[in-house]
């Protein structure tokens, strides 16, 4: 039976020095959950048989088959002690590595933790960052040794070993403690570049992390955890059972007399009983006796397992409930279970909840105990100084300190997730069983309702609104078919009403239809009270308060509105929950103190967030994010019709879960990112249960590759200099008699109507300059804009473009010409040929902001460069712009496997008209420089004079016959009929010359390049180097932090080798490194791809076809086969004979 | 007595492909290996070794009757078997394997679906979408791959159904021009390409007409001749960009 009901809860809000907010955390399995229920089952919210079977914070149906918890929840209990009511509200969080996010959205929100670890298997990789997190967030953990009963069950171990092993365990657990403190000193100390004189005082600033006293060694001691401190608990939560040191110095004070402190210093330790004198005395070890804790309490309870479940000794068992005064009711006595039997004695003997509870409400903070070093590490990040903050902002300090609940003060709230809750679980939706005076309304409505059906045909539409009406206002839906429909089609009022409107406006429709999951933000309120249709402000994760002071900041309706440099919104509270595990309650205000569900914020936040009732408050921090989402998957639904759902569901998904990444790439592919292989799945689920509901494919997505050329290399693949000259790749060879390549490199090609000449060159740009063009591609982008906006100015003659262009120049046209002096000095230092090259650069592709680059060296050609932005374009010859289209088009798509080109140089050597009405043209466009002359065939002044060149020059009859025609139709200019467009031959023909100057170099792949860090101690790192040799990894560095255990590993590893990396290394390492993936670079694969043996060394260590070894053909590289209509026919010629 | 023991159900030949030539009323026929013949067509294979058997003319390869000589001589004019077989191996006709066949069909289907995506967008997002999608999209649809016709038609025929039928938002993706025509004529001609535009993304019309524009690059030629015809050649046309998507990666 429930013994806590919501209102009494209300009243326990009200009181922040008696409220404590704590998580559970853990290592996956230790039993977080477990305990929850015990602690759970001590509110009578589930039966106290039930509690470790059910596990009630485990709500999904995932959750419950898997058996581990997936996400963080929270429930509100009351707790009765020495005749004061606490209200303790628990989190409990998921151990596995891929959910951390969700330790740490709890962890933001908590005073306290419970920090859990299995006796048996000891400190565990989650263990440790789960210390490290609480540490982190400056919260203040217990410790709670679990899983004691399988020291008895399952290692058979006699109570001494079972107290070493305790104390070996608990030194591992301070250890960590430790490593973490330190660590965190070390750094300060080293970033601190004043005196010595100064790091004892900061020193002390530091342990001041975890508790408020001064005296440095008092301190060390306050970190630790140490059963005598009383900040240990020992349980086993499935049996029901815990104790803490307190409960024994309780009992036997009495009975031996001794005074109840001195045993709560002695129980743990090297003590023991001097029988005779009845005194206690140090060095139990040394002199082979018994230490207290293993006399008094673990033989104890041994004694109690020895005879439930080891021997069944009935008597025995009655002999003990009796000396303990317990009451167990004849139905446990007669169990056939041992283990039930067990139960019911332990939990009442020492009821784990008990044990648990008033650790927590004795050792850990109230939210009005809160540090200023907390407030201040929440209001500003550590790159920022409190102090710079406004004076305003700085007195909300005080109201986060005093945790008033006073209407007066702020209303300061963070928002550390946001919670998919089903519309239907909502508790305003929820069934309830009707009133009587309720089911009395609802038989008069029906009646009526018959009545105005036999009275004919009334308008439905009006009845219809009428039974809405009804509904809402009872507020209860009924599976029964009007209202089902009245949900339906009045929803939107309603649900506007609600705030729960899930889409924003393009997807007004799809509100019609009534979202399924509505959003909770779980939250915590650090000052003022929230009350339901209170304004509140959401302040994004850029806003800073010192902006209100200028008075520059605008405030938005919701997160569409807002332009780049606005991040408040307003909203109105509508919808206040507690959280009750699986439940939520209704509530119409919340003070301080508490960790509350807020709704109507789905359009204002989208994973995290601040609230306030004042602008002046900045952003929280962001919390610590110990893994970073690293498993990427492509997207795509089953049918090819629901990308819109998968859209939509990404969305909500992206919402609904703090570690997800949902990106759309260049290639139109979705792709999620995630925490690791479960997580996956969880999202996967979701989407298709949840959010989407539609079938999905996941594949690894597309990687990306680049092509590019070399200079030719100085050594064959067997590693022996090559002697003659450069080798001939097979490649290469075939174009040897191809009479338009003049030389390697260099290609002669001819529009297809033979009137014009283009000498196109492939050269490989240095290195230093690729990069550099990649880095600035940001800054190309606005010179190119800013060229074609001049170019538009000066065509239409506006002047206000160029009034905008000069706000924009001092800005960006310095930054520009600091671009051009870099890029320009990166050329100079690559040698005599590129010397001159920086002001006859024509253009950058692809896109026109790539790393490649085409060069003007036409003779007699003076172009202005790219960088003229005041370049007149008169002195621009014409098709100027489709060469450059050409050079993008061929930029965009190499000819190995049509992958965009690196570092790439294109030379236009030679440009000529053959024919002489071209060149005339040219000619004398060049001359007038007239812009307008592009299209030269059908202008009609130039008209006469290409039909007299015509006639004068082209003899044979086809020509003649156009000119008759052209005559006749001066319109139409036919000669374009025989190709199309010139313009599209120059473009054709530039595009087709580029692939083949490229293609008669060396040519390569590209392979893009993740640098991966990873952290790992010494124990695993050869493991760790194992797993990324095999993925042709390499290492960059391997240094150890100091003051910890860790090696912080830096390396690169290709992108292609990267799926399945991180679940690999974590097996490998058994969760002790994790890594984190970061795109780093672009790196030449230096294999040829069409490399075959030439030398006689070459066949010797390779063979005649030597196809089994080229890595550039490796089946890896090919992961997206289909992606190049031509590779598999080029690279995996079938056929067999 | 011995009764005569014939070999049934034996299948010969099993790794000969049969290229077949009638010329002059005769039947010519070469041997080769299996899947090479494509490939030799395709000029992916350049060894003959590779392809040819054995570089005898046959009349009849599964019975082993080779081609008289006169007969060659005769009709090809030569009696250089290798020169013939090439000559066979052009022109002659080929029974293709299934799994030949499938292969082609398979990667012909592939080719449309990469070239669809590649000149398609979802309208939604101004994005092209993924190659695999296309193919579902296909399938769907019913759509049969033709090994006669070359993917590129075929592909634009694929646009054409997806866009018809509703099961896949598609399009093709806009090509971005630049029109300039000289004052007199520009009104003619912003009125013509206006109805041709998808969208208009810039229209100034001071002194001169100036105009950026998305269109479907099926109407290219069409505004084309538009500016051209009513400027008489004094318009100036560019195109910005062949294909109007949406750049770089977007987080959600």
């Amino acid at each position: 039976m429930r013994t806590t009901t919501p209102e009494k809860l209300v009243q326990l809000q009200k009181n922040p020095s008696n409220i404590r907010n704590i998580c559970i955390l853990a290592h996956v399995d230790h039993g977080k959950t477990t305990l929850a229920d015990s602690l759970v089952a001590s509110n009578g919210i589930i039966s106290q048989r039930m509690a470790g079977k059910l596990r009630y914070m485990d709500s999904r149906e995932d959750e419950q088959t898997r058996g581990i918890t997936m996400k963080s929840s929270a429930i509100s209990l009351a707790v009765q002690r020495d005749a004061q009511e606490y209200l303790v509200n628990l989190i409990d969080s998921p151990g596995h590595v891929d959910f951390s996010s969700e330790v740490s959205t709890a962890v933001r929100l908590c005073d306290g933790a419970v920090v859990v670890v299995d006796v048996v298997e000891g400190v565990c990789p989650q263990t440790h960052a789960v210390l490290r997190q609480a540490w982190l967030e400056n919260i203040k953990p217990v410790l709670v040794l679990n899983k004691l009963d399988r020291l008895i069950m399952e290692l058979k171990m006699d109570p001494l070993e079972a107290f070493f092993h305790l104390q070996v365990l608990l030194e591992q657990v301070n250890l960590v403690t430790n490593e973490l403190f330190t660590t965190e000193i070390m750094a300060k100390t080293s970033s601190q570049t004043d005196g010595a004189g100064q790091e004892k005082e900061k020193s002390k600033a530091v342990s001041n992390d975890w508790t408020i006293q001064a005296d440095d060694e008092d301190e060390e001691r306050n970190i630790f955890f140490s059963p005598t401190q009383g900040n240990v608990v020992f349980a086993s939560a499935y049996d029901g059972w815990g104790f803490t040191l307190n409960h024994f110095a309780d009992m036997f004070s009495k009975k031996l007399g001794i005074k109840k402190e001195v045993l709560q210093k002695t129980l743990w330790g090297d003590f023991y009983l001097n029988s005779k004198t009845k005194r206690i005395m140090k060095g139990a070890q040394s002199k082979v006796k018994k230490p207290l804790f293993v006399q008094f309490i673990l033989e104890n309870i041994w004694a109690v397992y020895e005879s439930v479940s080891v021997n069944r000794d009935a008597e025995m068992t009655e002999k003990i409930v009796k000396s303990l005064g317990l009451k167990i009711s004849p139905r446990d006595m007669r169990h056939n279970d041992p283990r039930m039997k067990l139960q019911a004695i332990m939990g009442q003997w020492l009821s784990v909840s008990r044990a648990v509870l008033d650790v927590v409400v004795e050792k850990l903070p109230s939210p009005l105990e809160i540090s200023e070093d907390r407030v201040e590490k929440l209001m500003c990040s550590q790159s920022q100084n409190f102090l710079s903050f406004p004076k305003a902002t700085q007195e909300l300090k005080d109201a986060f300190i005093s945790c008033s609940t006073s209407d007066n003060s702020p209303v300061i709230l963070f928002v550390s997730k946001m919670f998919p809750v089903e519309r239907k679980m909502l508790p305003q939706f929820k069934q309830r069983p009707l009133s009587e005076a309720e089911i009395q309304q609802r038989r008069q409505q029906a009646r009526q309702r018959h009545l105005e059906k036999m009275s004919g045909p009334t308008d439905v539409v009006n009845e219809k609104t009428k039974d809405e009406e009804v509904t809402t206002s009872q507020g209860s839906t009924v599976t029964s078919n009007g209202t089902a429909s009245a949900v339906n089609g009045g929803g939107a009022p309603s649900v506007e009403a609600n705030g729960i409107a899930m889409e924003i406006k393009a997807t007004k429709k799809e509100a019609e239809e009534e979202a399924p999951t509505v959003f909770v933000a779980f939250a915590r309120i650090y000052s003022g009270t929230v009350k339901k249709g209170q304004k509140l402000y959401v302040l994004g994760p850029k806003h800073d308060p010192s902006q209100v002071e200028e008075g520059a900041v605008r405030v938005g309706q919701s997160v569409d509105d807002l332009g780049t440099h606005d991040h408040i919104t307003a909203f109105t509270v509508s919808d206040l929950f507690l959280f009750m595990g699986r439940e939520l309650e209704h509530m119409d205000d919340i003070p301080a103190g508490n960790i509350l569900g807020i709704g109507g914020l789905e359009d204002h936040i989208l994973k995290s967030g601040t609230v306030s009732s004042t602008v002046m408050c900045p952003a929280f921090t962001d919390f610590y994010l110990d893994a970073s989402p690293i498993v990427r998957v492509a997207l795509e639904p089953k049918h090819a019709g629901d990308m819109v759902h998968l859209v939509r569901g990404l969305k909500l998904l992206n919402q609904a879960d703090p570690c997800v990444q949902v990106l759309v790439q260049e290639t139109g592919e979705h792709v999620i990112i995630t925490a690791g292989e479960v997580h996956l799945q969880r999202c996967l689920d979701d989407l298709r249960e949840r959010y989407a509901k539609i079938g999905l494919h996941a594949s690894s997505p597309i990687v990306p590759f680049r092509e590019t050329i070399i200079n030719p290399p100085k050594v064959d693949m067997v590693n022996e200099a090559v002697q003659d000259q450069p080798i001939k790749t097979a490649r290469a060879k075939e174009f040897e008699d191809d009479e338009e390549v003049i030389e390697t490199g260099l290609v002669e090609m001819y529009t297809t109507n033979q009137k014009c000449c283009i000498r196109i060159r492939a050269v490989s740009l240095p290195d230093a300059v690729t990069d550099l063009l990649e880095q600035n591609v940001n800054l190309l982008k606005t010179l190119h804009g800013l060229n074609r906006a001049k170019v538009y100015g000066q065509n239409s003659k506006v002047k206000d473009t160029g009034v905008k262009d000069k706000g924009v120049k001092d800005t960006v046209l310095e930054a520009l010409s600091h671009f051009k002096s870099s890029l320009s000095k990166a050329f100079t230092e690559e040698g005599k040929t590129w010397t001159d090259v920086i002001d006859n650069i024509w253009a950058f592709g692809p896109k026109r902001v790539g790393p490649n680059v085409l060069l003007n060296r036409v003779e007699g050609y003076d172009r202005p460069s790219v960088w003229d932005i005041q370049g007149s374009e008169g002195l621009l010859r014409d098709f100027d712009s489709n060469i450059v289209s050409g050079f993008q088009l061929a930029t965009i798509a190499g000819p190995l496997c049509e992958e965009p080109l690196r570092g790439v140089c294109f030379v236009i050597e030679k440009w000529e008209y053959l024919d002489m009405s071209y060149a005339k043209l040219a000619r004398i466009s060049e001359s007038e420089s007239d812009p307008k002359l592009t299209d030269l065939l059908s202008s009609s002044v130039e008209k006469n004079l290409i039909i007299e060149e015509v006639d004068e020059k082209c003899n044979d009859s086809d020509k003649e016959e156009d000119s008759c025609e052209e005559v006749k139709d001066v319109i139409k200019p036919q000669r374009k009929r025989e190709y199309g467009p010139f313009s599209g031959q120059i473009i054709s023909c530039v595009i087709a010359g580029c692939r083949k100057a490229f293609q008669t170099q060396p040519q390569r792949l590209m392979v893009a390049m993740y640098k991966c860090n990873i952290q790992a101690n010494s124990d695993v790192l050869g493991k760790l180097y194992g797993v990324l040799g095999k993925r042709n990894g390499s290492i960059l560095e391997g240094d150890m932090t100091e003051g910890s255990q860790t090696f912080n590993v830096v390396a690169t590893l290709p992108v292609v080798e990267s799926f399945g990396f991180a679940e690999n290394i974590r097996k490998k390492t058994s969760g002790l490194a994790s890594p984190q993936l970061v795109f780093s670079h672009w790196q030449v694969l230096d294999v040829d791809p069409f490399w075959v043996p030439t030398t006689e060394e070459e066949y010797l260590h390779f063979g005649e076809k030597a196809d089994s070894d080229n890595k550039a053909r490796h089946p890896n590289l090919v992961v997206n086969g289909e992606e190049g209509p031509e590779k598999p026919d080029k690279w995996f010629e079938g056929g067999y004979r | 007595m011995a009764t005569l023991k014939q070999p049934t159900g034996q299948k010969r030949l099993t790794n000969v492909a049969v290229v077949r030539l009638k010329k002059g009323g005769k039947r010519f026929e070469i041997a080769c290996y299996p899947n090479k013949v494509v490939s030799w067509r395709n000029k992916v294979e350049t060894d003959i070794d590779e392809v040819l058997q054995t570089h005898a003319v046959f009349s009849n390869v599964s019975k082993g009757e080779m081609a008289k000589t006169a007969e060659l001589k005769k009709i090809f004019g030569t009696d250089n078997q290798t020169e013939i077989c090439l000559q066979i191996i052009a022109k002659g006709e080929l029974q293709v394997s299934e799994k030949e066949r499938h292969a082609q069909l398979e990667s012909m289907f592939k080719d449309i679906a990469t070239i669809v995506s590649d000149k398609c967008v979802n309208p939604d997002t101004n994005r092209p979408y993924p190659v695999t999608l296309i193919e579902t999209a296909m399938k769907d649809i019913h759509f049969s791959v033709k090994p006669t016709r070359s993917t590129k038609q075929q592909a634009l025929e694929v646009i054409k159904q997806l866009t018809e039928t509703d099961s896949i938002n598609i399009q093709r993706a806009h090509m971005q021009l630049k029109i300039t025509v000289p004052g007199k004529d520009g009104k003619k001609v912003r009125e013509k390409v206006k109805k041709l535009a998808t969208t208009v993304e810039q229209d100034d019309f001071s002194d001169d007409l100036e105009m950026v524009i998305l269109v479907d690059p099926g109407c290219y030629r069409e505004i084309h001749d538009i500016v051209v015809s009513a400027t008489k050649g004094k318009g100036q046309f560019e195109v910005l960009n062949l294909k109007h998507v949406e750049e770089g990666d977007e987080m959600m």
